[in-house]
This record gives C-alpha cells, sequence and structure tokens, in this order.
C-alpha cells in the first residue's frame, strides 16, 4: 500500500469500470423484470460482502453477526415506516444508525475475544435475533411476529413513488447507493484507518506496542461495517416490501461467505467480483434445487485450490501488487530433503534443514 | 537521572509468581542489561513495562507514572519494544511496517498528518539499520536478520526516549550477532537513546551493558557493572556456572 501514489490505483479503477458497466445494462434489460431484479440484488450484495470483507479481510475480526446486522436494519427501517410514518428515505438511515448502534455494542465484548471466539459470539447475535424478532417483545416493537412486516413503503421522489413494475429508478438508486459504499471502504483502507487494520491484523502485539489503540479500531471498523450493511438492509427491506426472518436463514448467510472467498477476501473489490459471480450462479442454479449448495461447494473447493487468495488475488497477483504473493518454489536437488523444524526455533518460517543421503 | 523507576512490582500467574517484588532503576542514556535463566521473568519484566500485563506495584517512566496506561498509550510516552519471537505486520512491505509506528506512535498529541516528516523519519530510520533497498520487499520475505532489523526500525519509527529489546539475536549467526549488538551501541551512543536489553549471551551482554541486572524467579539477585556481576558469587551459583565464566 502506498498512500502516496499518484496515478489512479488498479482496484479503483476495477470498482469505476464495473459499476460504470452496470450503468448502462438498462439500456438493454430494462424490459427484462427478472434480469433487473438480479442486478439489483448484486448491488446489495456486494455491499453486505464488501463491508463484510473489510472487517474480517482487512481488519481481521472473525464476525459472523453481519447477516444479522443486515436484518437488523431492515427491521428497523421497515418498523420506522410503517409505525412512525417517517419517510423510507430517512428510514435508510435510521437502518443503518441502528445497526451501527447494536455493531458497536457487540463490538465491546469482542474487544477481549480472540478469533473464533469472537466467530461464536457474533453468530450467538445471529442465532438470538430470530425467537427474539418473533418472540413477545419483538412484536411489542412492531416486527409483526412470525409474520415479519407487510406493506413496507418503497422509496419515493417528490410525486414519484417507485414501484416493482419500473425497476430501473430502483437499480440506479441501489447502484448509488453500493458505489458509494465501496467506494468508502477504498478509501478506508487507503487510509491510515486501513493501515491500523491491517496492521492489528497480522500482529496485535507490535500494532500496540507500536501506539495502535485496538480497542479504537475495533470499534471503528465495527461501527462503520455495521452502518452500511444495516443501510443495505434497509433498502433491502423497501425494495422487497416484506420482510420475515427467513432471511436469517443459512442460505445468505453461506452465498455471502462464498462471495467473498471467491472474490478473494482482504482483496477489495474482490467482494464485488464475487457477488456479481455468485447472485447470478444462485439464479442460474435454481432449477439445481437442493444440489445448488453442492455446486457451490465445489466452487469454494476449486477457488481455495487454484487460486486461494481469490479472483482478485489472481489478479493482483500477476500485476505484481498483492499483498501476500506465493513464495518462490525451491528447487531442490535430488539428494537434499527438507525437514520442518521450525517449531523448536520458536520461528513462524520453516528452516531447511539438509540432510545429504548419500555421502 | 532516572528515566524508569521500577517500584515493588509483582505479577503473578495463578500461584507462581513470575515477577516477586522487584525494584530497580535505570538511568538515562545507559544501555541496562537484563539476564537470567529461562523463565526467571525477563520477558513478563516487559510486558509489564509496556503494558500488556496488569500487575501490582508502580513503574515511573520519565516522572509519569504509567502503571495504569495500556500499551498504545506507553507507546505515545516514549517506550518502544521488540520481542523476542519476531513480530512484524508480515502482509505490508517494510516500508509500511515503519509507516505504522512513524504514523501511530508519535508521542501523545503530536500526531499531525505531517506526512512529509513521517517519510523523512522512515527513511532515516532505514538508512540507520541499512535496510535501504527493501522498503517494498514484504516482511514475510525477509530473512530472520531482516526482519528482526525491521522489528526494531518499527520500535524506532515511533521515536521513542527508552528502547526495549527483547533476546535480539536467537536463531542469528556469530557474524549477525555481531552486527546487530553493532547497530545496538550505535543507537545508543549516537542518539542517547537508553535502551534495556534481555540477553542469555553474556558475552555480548557484557560487552554492550553499562549496568546488568540477573533476575531468577522473578527476583533480582545482582544489580551492578558487568566487571562485578560476572564475579557475583551468587550470580556464578545460580546462573553462570563454575568453569570458564569465574
Amino acid at each position: 500500500m502506498n498512500i502516496a501514489r499518484t496515478k489512479i490505483p488498479r482496484d479503483l479503477l476495477i470498482l469505476l469500470g464495473i459499476y460504470g458497466g452496470f450503468a448502462i445494462l438498462p439500456a438493454f434489460l430494462s424490459g427484462n423484470p427478472a434480469m433487473m431484479g438480479i442486478l439489483i440484488m448484486v448491488m446489495i450484495w456486494a455491499v453486505v460482502a464488501g463491508h463484510w470483507d473489510l472487517i474480517m479481510g482487512y481488519a481481521g475480526v472473525f464476525t459472523f453477526g453481519n447477516v444479522a446486522i443486515f436484518v437488523i436494519g431492515a427491521y428497523a427501517s421497515g418498523i420506522l415506516t410503517i409505525n412512525y410514518g417517517i419517510s423510507p428515505w430517512l428510514g435508510l438511515l435510521a437502518g443503518g444508525v441502528i445497526a451501527a448502534g447494536v455493531g458497536i455494542l457487540i463490538s465491546l465484548p469482542c474487544l477481549r475475544l480472540k478469533g473464533a471466539y469472537i466467530a461464536l459470539l457474533t453468530f450467538a447475535l445471529h442465532m438470538i435475533l430470530e425467537p427474539f424478532l418473533k418472540g413477545g417483545v419483538g412484536k411489542a416493537i412492531g416486527t409483526g411476529g412470525a409474520l415479519g412486516l407487510l406493506n413496507i413503503p418503497p422509496l419515493s421522489i417528490g410525486g414519484y413513488t417507485f414501484s416493482s413494475l419500473n425497476l430501473v429508478p430502483w437499480f440506479y438508486v441501489t447502484l448509488g447507493i453500493s458505489l458509494a459504499s465501496l467506494f468508502i471502504i477504498y478509501k478506508i483502507i487507503h487510509s491510515h484507518w486501513g493501515l491500523a487494520f491491517l496492521a492489528v491484523r497480522d500482529s496485535e502485539p507490535l500494532a500496540k506496542s507500536a501506539g495502535i489503540d485496538d480497542y479504537r479500531y475495533k470499534v471503528i471498523v465495527f461501527g462503520v461495517t455495521s452502518f452500511f450493511t444495516g443501510l443495505a438492509g434497509a433498502l433491502y427491506a423497501h425494495y422487497i416490501g416484506v420482510l420475515s426472518t427467513r432471511v436469517l436463514g443459512l442460505d445468505l448467510f453461506l452465498l455471502l461467505m462464498v462471495m467473498q472467498v471467491v472474490g478473494g477476501m482482504g482483496r477489495f473489490p474482490g467482494a464485488l467480483l464475487g457477488a456479481i459471480i455468485v447472485t447470478f450462479a444462485d439464479e442460474g442454479l435454481r432449477a439445481a434445487g437442493v444440489y445448488r449448495l453442492v455446486i457451490f461447494g465445489a466452487m469454494v473447493v476449486a477457488i481455495v485450490v487454484l487460486v486461494p487468495q481469490g479472483i482478485m488475488g489472481a489478479i493482483l497477483r500477476e500485476k505484481g501488487e498483492g499483498r501476500g504473493p506465493r513464495a518462490p518454489k525451491l528447487k531442490l536437488p535430488p539428494m537434499v530433503r527438507s525437514t520442518r523444524s521450525g517449531k523448536k526455533a520458536g520461528r513462524r518460517e520453516n528452516r531447511l534443514e539438509v540432510t545429504y543421503e548419500h555421502s | 537521572m532516572n528515566i524508569l523507576e521500577v517500584k515493588k512490582v509483582t505479577q503473578r500467574f495463578g500461584e507462581l509468581r513470575a515477577v516477586d517484588d522487584l525494584s530497580f532503576t535505570v538511568e538515562k542514556g545507559e544501555v541496562f542489561g537484563i539476564a537470567g535463566p529461562n523463565g526467571a521473568g525477563k520477558s513478563t519484566l516487559f510486558n509489564m513495562i509496556t503494558g500488556f500485563y496488569r500487575y501490582t506495584g508502580e513503574i515511573i517512566f520519565d516522572n509519569i507514572n504509567i502503571t495504569k496506561l495500556r500499551p498504545h498509550q506507553i507507546c505515545h510516552k516514549g517506550i518502544a519494544r521488540t520481542f523476542q519471537i519476531p513480530q512484524l505486520f508480515l502482509t505490508l512491505p517494510v516500508s509500511d511496517n515503519l509507516r505504522v509506528g512513524a504514523h501511530f506512535g508519535a508521542q501523545s498529541g503530536a500526531r499531525t498528518h505531517d506526512v512529509a516528516g513521517e517519510e523523512e523519519n522512515i527513511k532515516e530510520v532505514i538508512d540507520l539499520l541499512g535496510l535501504s533497498g527493501k522498503e517494498d520487499v514484504l516482511t514475510s520475505h525477509l530473512c530472520l536478520y531482516d526482519k528482526k532489523l525491521t522489528m526494531l526500525a518499527v520500535a524506532l519509527a515511533t521515536k521513542p526516549k527508552l528502547l526495549l529489546v527483547d533476546e535480539p539475536i536467537g536463531g542469528l549467526s556469530p557474524t549477525e550477532t555481531k552486527q546487530f549488538m553493532g547497530l545496538i551501541q550505535k543507537i545508543n551512543k549516537e542518539s542517547g537513546l537508553t535502551i534495556i536489553i534481555i540477553e542469555h549471551l553474556m558475552k555480548a551482554l557484557t560487552a554492550l551493558s553499562k549496568r546488568m541486572m540477573i533476575i531468577e524467579n522473578g527476583k533480582r539477585i545482582a544489580l551492578d557493572t558487568p566487571e562485578k556481576v560476572c564475579c557475583d558469587e551468587r550470580v556464578i551459583e545460580t546462573y553462570l556456572g563454575r568453569g570458564k565464566h569465574a
């Protein structure tokens, strides 16, 4: 990462190129509502997967709570617009803010936890959300219980109300919010915040002793990613118009994970590429029914084996800009055998111990 | 003048007293060596000074009580450290490793968006340690010696008043050891930086230190100039052993 870089960086070019390409698609597809629907969902999932990747791939915080945050943003905006009559636009903002609040709350116990324990804690949020939304407290705040929210008002500008009959306005609003959300990720990872995230991810002890307040940056990354994830959730709620706890099912959770792996974790804008590929593949494979997940499983295995850093990792590595290019392969003469003895010396890398079989 | 005062600090891990009622002071500008058997509490002591552990007792640095501060705050007060097991930002190039120290390590309140100043600081440290030409190399690709240099560079980029170096030469060749110790000496001489160094290799430590302390089971058994410490009966008994050292 070179902060003082002057030419347009490749990741920004790819980001703008993809959104630019998407922006002209309605010219050909506006008569195809199914296709337009998929494009809108690509834009929404790009935000969720992208921000999930920001917290997991860049900041190294293994959170599994992002779908829950998405649903919280969706419900918050839905409830506020239905029950309190606020404008859906304000609802989007409120969804983001409330989600960010929950995100920051959940980040506090995570400060003292590491790795898999953060995953467990945040997944607990995911698990308790469904009974909460369906239960008495949920009904009291207007979640509609098991039925969920019906008739969430769509967005409107002036006298024009967005409708499912014409998805083009929906598409452009979603594209705008999606682009803004991902551009923020770009700005963050090229700023000192991004440097702090990577530093804490790579070595928490050195980061702390070099002056980084790890708590502060963990709270920041939870807050920022939760805001945009919640915003995307709110947008989703207003676009679909109905909302139930079905979104919390494992399907979406897994798809979002697959998007990140396919695109490349910690390889911006890999999650966007992943969102495009996986959303289209998901629609294309509807006919396969339950075998869909098997195919996705195979896809993940293939990606992990062939391009471990994902598609974006492969692109960056070719251009010599990747964060973790593969180490050059050692060519050992036939008489030399390598043994691993790194642990003994307390080091990370494996030392080569040379032993000669013939002398 | 004392830059660091450690007053009756104790660190318990369950029943074990890793550091037991330990007191000592470090003078400004000196190289202060710490040695002792494995498990004596040397690294634990570093973790206490740099705020990684909570403990009883008090540590005063530069007339500020740093006992309750967290690691990044202690860094901002002017203490930097290295680790026994190399810690680096392995996915970042050497220059960005230093940038972390230069940007976030700046003393409290002084952190600005002075990019030029940061760059200058980074360049100075890279030149000082002889890392030039390797600025853009990912630290995961460096050899052990350069990894240790880079870790030291991150610490120096924070512009510390006190540097803690934890067993820097483990795994290095004799030539590299000499080089590394030469660098530590140079840093101390040229910038007057106070350095506390933990090391097992007595030869290296005695050559470098103005004063040294031997600890065992968390207790101090000797603190004096290297010549006197090496002749100390208790030190020979518990640490050095009879024979060629005596």
